[in-house]
């Protein structure tokens, strides 16, 4: 969809700080687009804003022409799937099999056999299946993010939101994130925020930098 | 928060407001130490109003255990009376203040000493005599307090993001999904005391039975005043039976 996520004159302030100026950007959403920029340009703010876990005073910020202020947290997280920065706090259970189930526990419109197709699917495809059975507790970094993302992506998102995926990880982790991002290109919309250049090059159709918040 | 009040001054004030409030049964004298504390907390720098607004969330449940306890107590004279059932008596009334006011001296009594900032207030403690590890676990906690309540705001609020509607929830289900909250808030502060405990033992922590600190506090004249008035004041309350 052309114009999945657009943004419109945004401006943000916190504690009467401004931290975003005149914001005007507009999303697809196959597209894979990435927002580099030094520490505290307010990339992590801006996508934030756009999941309405921030409230903005000025501008618009629209997801499928419904302006975010007017939609639940709920509502935006079944359109976007987001990865925080620290994928641990998007971890609630106990085993990654529980972990990846728990997006199908409140879903009424799934059968079992269903769910259990779709989460052998996406070990699969994460390449996580000998961690089905692991507590979450022990798992590294990479393994964390590698479970977190599959929850989200289980969800069904139209499109994706990755908070500085690469912190953390090392040549070989980066990788295999790789290779995930790379198959799910063209098929969902993903918004990169980093400042790995390397790493975003790689995989953007679109590069924006943020810099004093503009 | 700095203020030109030693935070043992602040520690001794408190002691003796709290003491009274849990000694007295009189409404009237509660009601006072409430309205003494409160216009010493706003004197301090202090804002009760704020910690109200924070707190919020949890007052119902005392303005709960007053109204179970007004109904309940069945002795003295009945003061509201519906269909013949003694709804609320004095006794009753007497004791659901004395909760009010009582839960009030210690949020108050939370005011005061936040006045003063928390490397004073550890460094009061440890001058008072008590042992460092303790000043040093109590430090460590009150500035893991707010992250703690960070992290659960930020896990409820990733729990939504996984597209769960948690308002159309039954309470049994609210309940339980509320106990998911845990599991990342558990992990990651079990991941903290971990690398604290490494970095400090890294740093020399308890090397030596002794330490040294580069700040130290000095009672001025203005506490050792206060310290008398307050002590003169409790143990006149106490003496005179006031209470």
């Amino acid at each position: 969809m052309k114009n999945f996520i657009v943004i419109k004159n945004l401006d943000f302030c916190l504690d009467s700080k401004p931290i975003l100026k005149n914001i005007n950007l507009t999303l697809d959403s196959k597209e894979f687009i990435s927002i580099i920029g030094s520490n505290g340009c307010g990339k992590t703010t801006l996508s934030k804003l756009i999941m309405g876990i921030y409230p903005y005073t000025k501008g618009s910020i629209k997801i499928e022409n419904r302006e975010v202020s007017e939609m639940s947290l709920f509502e935006t997280g079944r359109k976007i799937g987001y990865l925080f920065q620290n994928p641990e706090k998007q971890i609630f259970t106990g085993t990654v099999y529980e972990e990846l189930s728990f997006t199908y526990k409140y879903r009424e419109d799934i059968d079992k056999k269903k769910k259990e197709r779709e989460i052998q699917e996406i070990l699969d495809t994460f390449d996580i299946g000998y961690l089905k059975n692991k507590s979450t507790f022990f798992l590294s970094q990479g393994e964390k993010q590698r479970v977190a993302l599959a929850s989200v992506l289980l969800n069904k998102p139209k499109f994706l939101i990755l908070d500085e995926p690469t912190t953390g990880l090392d040549y070989k982790r980066k990788e295999i994130l790789s290779e995930i991002l790379d198959k799910y290109k063209n098929k969902i919309g993903v918004l990169l925020i980093s400042h790995d250049y390397e790493f975003v090059k790689k995989h953007s159709q679109r590069i924006m930098r943020l810099e004093g918040g503009a | 928060m700095n203020n030109p009040i030693d935070p043992r001054t602040k520690l001794f004030l408190v002691l003796c407001l709290s003491t009274i409030g849990l000694m007295t049964r009189n409404i009237l004298l509660l009601f006072s130490i409430s309205l003494v504390g409160l216009i010493i907390s706003k004197m301090l720098g202090g804002d009760f109003f704020v910690l109200i607004k924070r707190i919020r969330k949890i007052l119902y449940i005392f303005f709960f255990i007053v109204i179970i306890q007004s109904i309940f107590t069945r002795q003295g004279v009945p003061l509201i009376n519906v269909g013949g059932f003694e709804l609320v008596t004095d006794v009753g009334l007497n004791r659901a203040l004395g909760y009010i006011f009582r839960v009030l001296i210690i949020i108050i009594s939370g005011v005061i000493i936040s006045t003063s900032s928390e490397r004073d207030t550890i460094q009061g403690i440890i001058q008072l005599g008590l042992p460092y590890e303790f000043a040093f676990m109590t430090a460590i906690g009150i500035k893991f307090l707010p992250l703690l309540m960070e992290e659960f705001k930020d896990t409820y609020l990733a729990i939504q993001l996984r597209g769960i509607n948690i308002r159309k929830l039954n309470i049994s289900e609210r309940f339980k999904i509320t106990s998911y909250i845990f599991i990342p808030v558990v992990a990651s502060t079990l991941n903290k005391a971990k690398k604290i405990s490494i970095s400090v033992e890294n740093r020399g922590f308890r090397a030596y039975d002794r330490r040294t600190s580069i700040t130290s506090l000095k009672l001025k004249y203005r506490d050792y005043l206060i310290i008398m008035i307050s002590l003169t004041t409790a143990f006149a309350v106490i003496y005179f039976k006031w209470i």
